[in-house]
């Protein structure tokens, strides 16, 4: 094989620019490259057609990593632009754990300290999924002016910040419940109106900022308990009946909530 | 063609009126917003960037109206890059990682072609290098360009920039004013930087008190100054300014000028100071 009768072809090129040529042929392409024109301007196209494969490089080195946990649900199919809105949504763990803790703390000293522990409980426990929603909206995220211009779904963004803050939230105030002395029989009750009161905020939320939204339905909520204590016993909204009610103003805000984004989708605002 | 326009728009927060009613229309190329601090620029622009709910009046962008309904208002949304006068990075986060976010905020749901963008905006600003850093580790000139490269993503219609060229050193804010004169769509910078806009604006629009009182070409605004700058063994009897230059001769703008004096050509700052000097009682500025 001399350089005057062989160049380097199309096959041979792309097994040696992936590294599957074998030693003595890969230094027979490079004593022949030195010393031919042609087959040097064969290797400039190698480099240009190997430039997609060194911005994939790059872009796998700077592209930050997932946690963990978002990892799982990527490979559970959650799509990967809800993940990495949901990986910036860091910086909010502290007002997620500052609303959730202040709220239960409140449960707590009332619970062991009061005569109407469980109206305090009853007030406090389900509206901390609210403040959580609220908080996870757009009260604390530092990009919250940068966010709002861009049509990104807030609502969605609400979704799915809300759904990270429950994670958090859930487990801690039914351990709450549960290990607080006289709370117990309260630990469980609180999730139907908690369930009601979340959907009845985000509902609000297509039409009111986060902190109105929050605050109608905390204020409403409140009310409620403050007026069927003082109607007698309070733990009638811990009964059936009124734990049914509650759950079907859950499952009808979630319905009304589909109903309102698919409207507004219609309109052309995104999920 | 225009790509935003606002009709009779004005803002009060509270009793406070920070805009009085604004009639603009703004077309593609540079538009330089001038005017002193709490003039108005800052709300103009958030209200364009539809951050901000108008009291009165109605905002255009490519058509859709920003104060009409929510999907108009979204359908404006896509065709804004923004950067707001100071932005706030999520702690621990990377260059790559905050421009990814963003871009999935301005809905690029493709993971490659996002990332592509991603290090397109990354090289514009010239921050590639700078990609894995975290954004905490940055200095404020890097953090002041990954500011506008989130503004860029995409290559929107109408980019809104608020004193983007703030922290820049002189080859950053020349590498800058490239990017920004090569853009095909319409650029509205609020900026305290006449340079900036002698440099890179075809129209300048004034704002004092928040109302506009200059709108029109640079040369056009340093006509109004023509004939009215002097330089001078003296300050001229009541000029709007004046400074000793580097020469030991006075620098005065308005005013009548003394024996010996002789005008030269004016900068827009000077033209600027002029405005501001005529339409207010500017005291402050006098020396």
């Amino acid at each position: 094989m001399t350089t005057r009768e062989w160049h380097v072809d199309g096959a041979t090129w792309t097994a040696y620019a992936a590294g599957r040529l074998d030693p003595v042929a890969q230094a027979a392409v490079d004593a022949h490259v030195v010393s031919c024109p042609a087959c040097r301007d064969g290797a400039r196209a190698q480099v240009v057609s190997v430039e997609p494969l060194w911005e994939a490089v790059h872009t796998a080195i700077a592209r930050p990593r997932l946690p963990r946990s978002l990892r799982v649900l990527r490979r559970l199919g959650a799509p990967e632009d809800d993940l990495v809105a949901l990986a910036a949504s860091d910086d909010l763990r502290l007002p997620w754990a500052v609303a959730v803790g202040s709220s239960l703390l409140c449960a707590m000293v009332a619970g062991l300290a009061s005569a109407h522990q469980d109206a305090f409980f009853l007030v406090l426990a389900p509206l901390v999924p609210v403040l959580s929603l609220v908080a996870a909206y757009d009260a604390t995220d530092p990009v919250r002016e940068l966010a709002g211009a861009t049509p990104y779904s807030k609502l969605r963004l609400a979704l799915l910040r809300t759904t990270a803050a429950l994670a958090f939230a859930l487990p801690l105030t039914l351990t709450v419940g549960l290990v607080v002395p006289g709370l117990r029989p309260l630990a469980l009750v609180w999730l139907l109106p908690a369930l009601g009161l979340t959907g009845g905020a985000l509902l609000l939320l297509t039409w009111l900022t986060a902190w109105t939204a929050g605050g109608v339905v905390a204020l409403a909520w409140a009310l409620v308990v403050v007026a069927t204590e003082r109607t007698g016993d309070v733990t009638v909204l811990t009964g059936p009946a009124a734990q049914a009610a509650l759950a079907a103003v859950g499952v009808g805000c979630a319905a009304l909530l589909v109903v309102r984004t698919t409207t507004l989708h219609t309109q052309g605002v995104p999920r | 063609m225009t790509t935003a326009r606002l009709e009779g728009v004005s803002k009060s927060f509270g009793r406070t009126r920070v805009l009085q009613p604004v009639t603009l229309d703004l077309h593609p190329g540079v538009v330089g917003l001038l005017g002193p601090n709490g003039a108005g620029k800052t709300t103009l622009l958030r209200l364009l960037a539809s951050v901000l709910p108008p009291s009165s009046g109605r905002i255009e962008v490519a058509g859709q109206d920003v104060t009409g309904t929510h999907a108009e208002r979204t359908e404006a949304r896509r065709r804004i890059g923004y950067l707001p006068q100071e932005v706030v990075f999520p702690r621990g986060m990377t260059a790559f990682g905050f421009l990814d976010y963003v871009a999935v905020l301005k809905e690029w749901r493709d993971t490659a072609a996002r990332h592509a963008e991603v290090r397109r905006v990354l090289g514009l600003v010239q921050l590639g290098e700078g990609a894995t850093r975290r954004v905490a580790r940055l200095s404020g000139g890097q953090r002041r360009r990954l500011a506008i490269a989130q503004a860029l993503i995409g290559a929107p219609e109408l980019l809104l920039l608020d004193e983007p060229t703030t922290g820049l050193d002189p080859e950053q804010r020349a590498s800058l004013r490239g990017i920004l004169s090569g853009l095909p769509g319409t650029v509205l910078i609020s900026t305290h930087q006449t340079e900036d806009v002698s440099a890179l604006c075809d129209r300048v629009v004034v704002l004092d008190r928040g109302a506009v009182r200059f709108d029109g070409s640079v040369p056009d605004l340093l006509a109004t100054a023509a004939g009215r700058v002097y330089v001078g063994p003296e300050a001229n009897v009541d000029a709007v300014t004046t400074w000793k230059t580097g020469t030991g001769r006075i620098h005065s703008v308005g005013g009548r000028p003394l024996p010996g004096a002789g005008p030269v050509p004016p900068s827009v700052e000077d033209a600027y100071l002029l405005l501001r000097g005529s339409s207010t009682d500017h005291q402050g500025a006098r020396s």
